[in-house]
């Protein structure tokens, strides 16, 4: 992904833009003057060359289909880093986020466990149901047998509220 | 006199971390506190966070009300996950009116309400500043002298400093402080704030496995004698899933890992099983000899 291809070649979405930019989060890209100093603290950099500088010139560009596109997005590790060291208070993680809920809202290609995660907390209130393990010494054990408590699943009218929250945006 | 603190475990630690609720259990009531499990907890919306961050800071704000419900002023969440979504949401509340409102009606319809009333506690620091130096050092019955770890703070209690943390960003210091205080030492190292990558699990396995790998394999080169993590997700790179990142970094990696409550626990003179030391996949063992013989 190249900027100056695609500056060469495509017009800026405006209207996704400002759907970007009306989503929750400290993203500023305007305050960004490409001082790098996000990339360069980057661990997805180093490897899945994520460069978050770039996912913020292209947003404010316009250029919001390409970035989703390229699927760069689904490499962030929400480290936190670039919102944490940016001299200009730009929270590039905060825009990744944000494009990620659009890459969903507007049905582009989205790793299918993040849809996944959702429905099962649809389902049970939490990301997984608690799960049988091992010793070390391979006996199975579970929560029961560990001695601790009962674990308590989410009521039902929570999963209805839920549902309402996620039609939202 | 015993202190009371409600606790908001999350999804990773009551589902498959209980090595971490075993021994946060344990060790809590022996420094005085008692824990008030929250009834009706749910996810706490940071699996939620990439789909839809509204709905996100709604479940965030949501177990903070269900927490508030108890009563009681100060919250314990020993997940480093939940703890950012919680303290995320707070601020986005409260510089956001129109999203307060919308949460506020949602919230109604379970009979909530969010009031801000509660103080928010990580493991870390509620063990740091809430319980003290004094009354940790006094509970210890086998001091760990001569022990070296690597602590491993983890990202999401650290950053992002504008909001309220549980330490420095940049030079974390208290689970440094809180090993000096059993009588170890906290062993500082290039990678010590380097991210254990869990959250690239669902989309990047191979690349999630490369953070948490790179970062044993340097630590091998530094001679402690294990990591301490407070995260639950993290944990379980370092220690449950180490034979996957040896794979993936192509390196041998045998370094043991426990939480930090799992130490306290074996200093305090707590039996290992109750710690849940029986779970932890990385080889342990060495360890659990020099402290408990």
């Amino acid at each position: 992904m190249s900027t100056l291809d695609l500056m060469t070649t495509k017009k800026p979405d405006l209207a996704l833009r400002a759907k970007v930019l009306s989503k929750i989060g400290d993203h500023r890209p305007y305050n960004c003057f490409q001082c790098i100093r996000c990339t360069s603290g980057c661990p997805s950099m180093k490897m899945l060359e994520l460069k978050p500088h770039e996912v913020v010139s292209l947003t404010r560009l316009g250029f919001i289909d390409d970035v989703i596109e390229s699927g760069i997005l689904w490499a962030c590790a929400m480290c936190l880093k670039c919102k944490e060291r940016c001299p200009q208070e730009v929270a590039p993680v905060d825009l990744i986020l944000a494009l990620r809920n659009l890459a969903v809202e507007t049905e582009a290609t989205v790793p299918e466990s993040f849809l996944k995660s959702v429905s099962t907390i649809l389902e049970t209130g939490f990301v997984q149901k608690p799960q049988r393990t091992v010793t070390r010494k391979m006996e199975k054990v579970d929560r029961d047998k560990l001695g601790l408590p009962r674990f308590r699943e989410a009521s039902d009218r929570f999963k209805t509220v839920l549902m309402k929250a996620l039609g939202t945006f | 006199m015993t202190f009371r603190v409600a606790v908001y475990w999350g999804c990773v630690i009551p589902t498959i971390q209980y090595s971490y609720e075993m021994s946060v259990r344990e060790v809590l009531p022996k420094l005085g506190v008692e824990l008030v499990d929250l009834e009706d907890a749910s996810c706490c919306g940071l699996p939620v966070r990439s789909v839809n961050t509204y709905a996100s800071v709604y479940l965030a704000a949501r177990n903070r009300a269900v927490a508030e419900k108890t009563g009681l002023e100060d919250l314990l969440i020993p997940c480093s996950g939940c703890h950012l979504s919680l303290s995320e949401a707070k601020e986005y509340l409260s510089e956001d009116e129109e999203l307060r409102r919308k949460v506020d009606s949602l919230l109604r319809e379970e009979g909530l309400e969010l009031k801000d009333s509660v103080r928010v506690w990580h493991t870390i620091d509620f063990l740091h500043d809430f319980i003290g130096e004094e009354k940790i050092r006094k509970s210890v019955k086998r001091h760990l002298a001569g022990l070296r770890f690597a602590p491993h703070y983890g990202c999401h209690i650290l950053r992002p400093s504008s909001w309220e943390r549980v330490d420095n960003s940049e030079d974390p210091r208290k689970l440094d402080d809180l090993l000096t205080w059993l009588g170890a030492e906290g062993v500082d190292y290039p990678e010590k704030l380097d991210c254990c990558g869990c959250l690239l699990l669902l989309s990047q396995p191979d690349a999630a496995f490369s953070f948490a790998g790179l970062k044993l394999k340097a630590l091998k080169e530094l001679g402690v004698d294990g990591l301490v993590d407070c995260c639950p997700s993290c944990h379980m790179m370092f220690d449950m899933r180490q034979k996957s990142l040896a794979a993936t970094v192509g390196a041998k990696l045998d370094v043991p890992v426990l939480y930090y409550t799992q130490l306290l626990g074996l200093a305090m003179g707590i039996d290992m099983e109750r710690l849940g030391l029986q779970l932890n996949r990385s080889p342990v063992d060495e360890i659990l000899q020099k402290i408990v013989h």
